[in-house]
């Protein structure tokens, strides 16, 4: 399948100083947002070490940080209790020290949606996206072709020779690989191809996937022009291979890092910089962390926030662990819970997000966190302030200075200017201390949920 | 993947007002229960159990039905005596069924429609008391 391709750009890179905005922006999009230690820790060490430290992490690698999560004062059990499954993998979020291989877990937990399948299927799947998340898309796909979840997800095992079922192949080459650049009859050919698996089922359960030679279909197959008596290691071969395999995957990365389409020029050198590696996936994030456009705008961020970034964001830069089993149903009323995608395609990114229920319930949600002991406000506990400016910088050293813009800061300090003008002054102290601590969560809650803390 | 922004400025304004909106969002609160937790998962014609062991005493059935029948869960002591049912789980819905189960054992689990057990909706759990 030789082509001749134009000559790929020459890399890009981020130049220029690396301030606090820089490693705030890195640790959001590549991750799920930076302390303000951090931020000041990873600005003074620079670039090029910050870089390093989010791809390939540091001496603790992938070790959990933080205070241990449970759910409602008791342990996680994943595989038993509802909603555990997804406390589990959010913990991971609040508190690894690689978040980008949690981040890139999320974005292959979308790419290749499974729903609907045993607990402990889906976690074994999770672990798999997670192995995978930075290495070569082959072994990704080939594990993710023989996972049980996904096999019976999308009827792999009932597909043998006399029946040939396409879902597999259908997504295979329209969500995994490829987007456009293939035909019905590439698809049929292809499902051929993949038959052979079978499930085993037990009396205690799901026993496992196992390959039949009697089901498949020993024949020739004509995929994408190339004939042959292909097999499921043919087609991954094949999509893999296929030219526009490179710009689909290359460009659906992109797009989950940075706001706003890649250019051509863009998406040839990150096919180029994806064949040379060998399909591997680290090199492509590489440059996507590194190239000016993922900086773009830091005082104005430009993408929101999904649900489980938000939710991970807000208890990973307060340093609070995962403690509610009630955390899961929050995610669900706010669109994305864990391990329950609606589709086969994924969420629906971006704008979808913001429906006015989903807003809603991430109100919710900064609620719950002010009537938290670390960040709320024990009623009498705030001193009346001495200036608009000290309440609004007690607010933003309580929740982690999240990012606000201009424009809020002065809406925010509007707010506390007027927050006491109907308090005359004969009002007792202790009136004014209890309209203070209001102030406090007010600008709190603004501050963890408002419009700016939906932006990354 | 991005964001409308310009449509989440103009969403709310930074007033008081939206404070006070959020003010009264409540949640329902964990189950907080007692017990084993043993995970289920129902469909035609399988049930399937997280846990294949458990000691004596409460055990909470997470039941899943993951099929496209309605299916339920019955728990039946060693010897056959029925301990509890569930109500009917429609497909895609959720039940807990708590039982006590005090002896040492293998207890039944069946689906009671029709002919689902002989098709294969059963399974069994063994209570077994830990080692010391
Ligand atoms: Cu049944």
């Amino acid at each position: 399948m030789k082509r001749r391709r134009p000559r790929p750009a020459p890399r890009r890179r981020t130049t220029g100083p690396w301030t606090e905005a820089h490693v705030h922006r890195l640790f959001w999009r590549a991750g799920f947002g930076a302390r303000p230690d951090e931020a000041a820790e990873w600005a003074k060490r620079g670039r090029a070490a910050t870089l390093r430290w989010v791809l390939e992490g540091g001496p603790q690698g992938a070790a959990l940080v933080g205070p241990a999560p449970s759910a409602d004062g008791k342990p996680l059990d994943p595989v038993n209790e509802w909603a555990h499954d997804g406390l589990w993998w959010l913990d991971r979020m609040v508190r690894s020290q690689r978040p980008l291989v949690e981040k890139m877990t999320l974005f292959w937990h979308d790419h290749f949606a499974t729903n609907d399948q045993d607990t402990p299927l889906m976690l074994r799947q999770n672990r798999t996206l997670r192995r995978h998340a930075l290495g070569s898309f082959p072994k990704l796909l080939r594990a993710l072709t023989l996972d049980p979840a996904m096999q019976l997800f999308l009827s792999l095992p009932n597909s043998d020779k006399d029946a040939p079922n396409e879902n597999f192949a259908r997504e295979l080459m329209e969500l995994f690989t490829l987007g456009v650049g293939y035909t019905e009859r590439d698809i049929r050919e292809a499902a051929r191809a993949l038959t052979g698996f079978r499930a085993r089922w037990t009396d205690d359960g799901f026993g496992g996937i196992y390959y039949d030679r009697e089901r498949h279909d020993r024949g020739f197959k004509r995929i994408f022009g190339q004939r042959g008596r292909f097999d499921w290691r043919d087609v991954l071969r094949l999509v893999v291979d296929h030219p526009r395999h490179a710009p689909f995957l290359t460009t659906k990365l992109w797009e989950f890092f940075v706001a706003g389409p890649p250019s051509r020029a863009t998406v040839r050198r990150l096919s180029a910089v994806y064949r040379a590696s060998g399909h591997r996936i680290e090199p492509v994030v590489a440059e996507i962390l590194d190239h000016p456009a993922l900086y773009r705008s830091l005082d104005a961020p430009d993408m929101v926030k999904s649900p489980i970034v938000f939710v991970a964001g807000s208890l990973r830069t307060n340093g609070l662990p995962v403690s509610a089993q009630s955390l899961t149903w929050l995610l669900d009323g706010m669109g994305q819970r864990p391990f329950d995608p609606p589709s086969v395609a994924g969420w629906d990114w971006g704008p979808a997000w913001m429906s006015s229920n989903s807003m809603r319930t991430r109100f919710d949600w900064g609620n719950r966190l002010i009537e938290d002991d670390l960040l709320g406000v024990k009623t009498g506990s705030t001193q009346p302030p001495a200036s608009p400016a000290e309440a609004l910088e007690q607010a933003l050293a309580a929740t982690g200075r999240p990012w606000i813009s201009g424009v809020t800061r002065s809406h925010l300090l509007e707010m506390a200017t007027r927050f006491f003008d109907d308090l005359g002054p004969r009002t007792r102290p202790q009136r004014r201390s209890e309209r203070a601590d209001m102030l406090q969560r007010s600008l709190r809650l603004i501050l963890l949920a408002g419009p700016d803390a939906q932006l990354h | 993947m991005r964001a409308d922004h310009i449509s989440v400025r103009a969403s709310w304004g930074i007033t008081a007002a939206a404070v006070a909106v959020a003010a009264g969002g409540c949640l329902p609160a964990g189950a907080g229960a007692a017990g084993t937790a043993v995970g289920v998962a129902e469909r035609e014609f399988r049930i399937s159990l997280y846990r294949a062991t458990v000691a004596p005493g409460t055990v909470r059935f997470n039941v899943t039905n993951f099929g496209e029948d309605a299916h339920d869960l019955a728990v039946l002591t060693p010897r056959g005596r029925l301990l509890a049912i569930s109500p009917e789980i429609r497909a895609g819905r959720r039940h807990t069924l708590t039982v006590r189960l005090r002896r040492p054992g293998a207890y039944r689990l069946v689906c009671t429609k029709l002919d689902h057990p002989a098709r294969g909706m059963r399974a069994t759990l063994r209570v077994r008391r830990p080692r010391r």
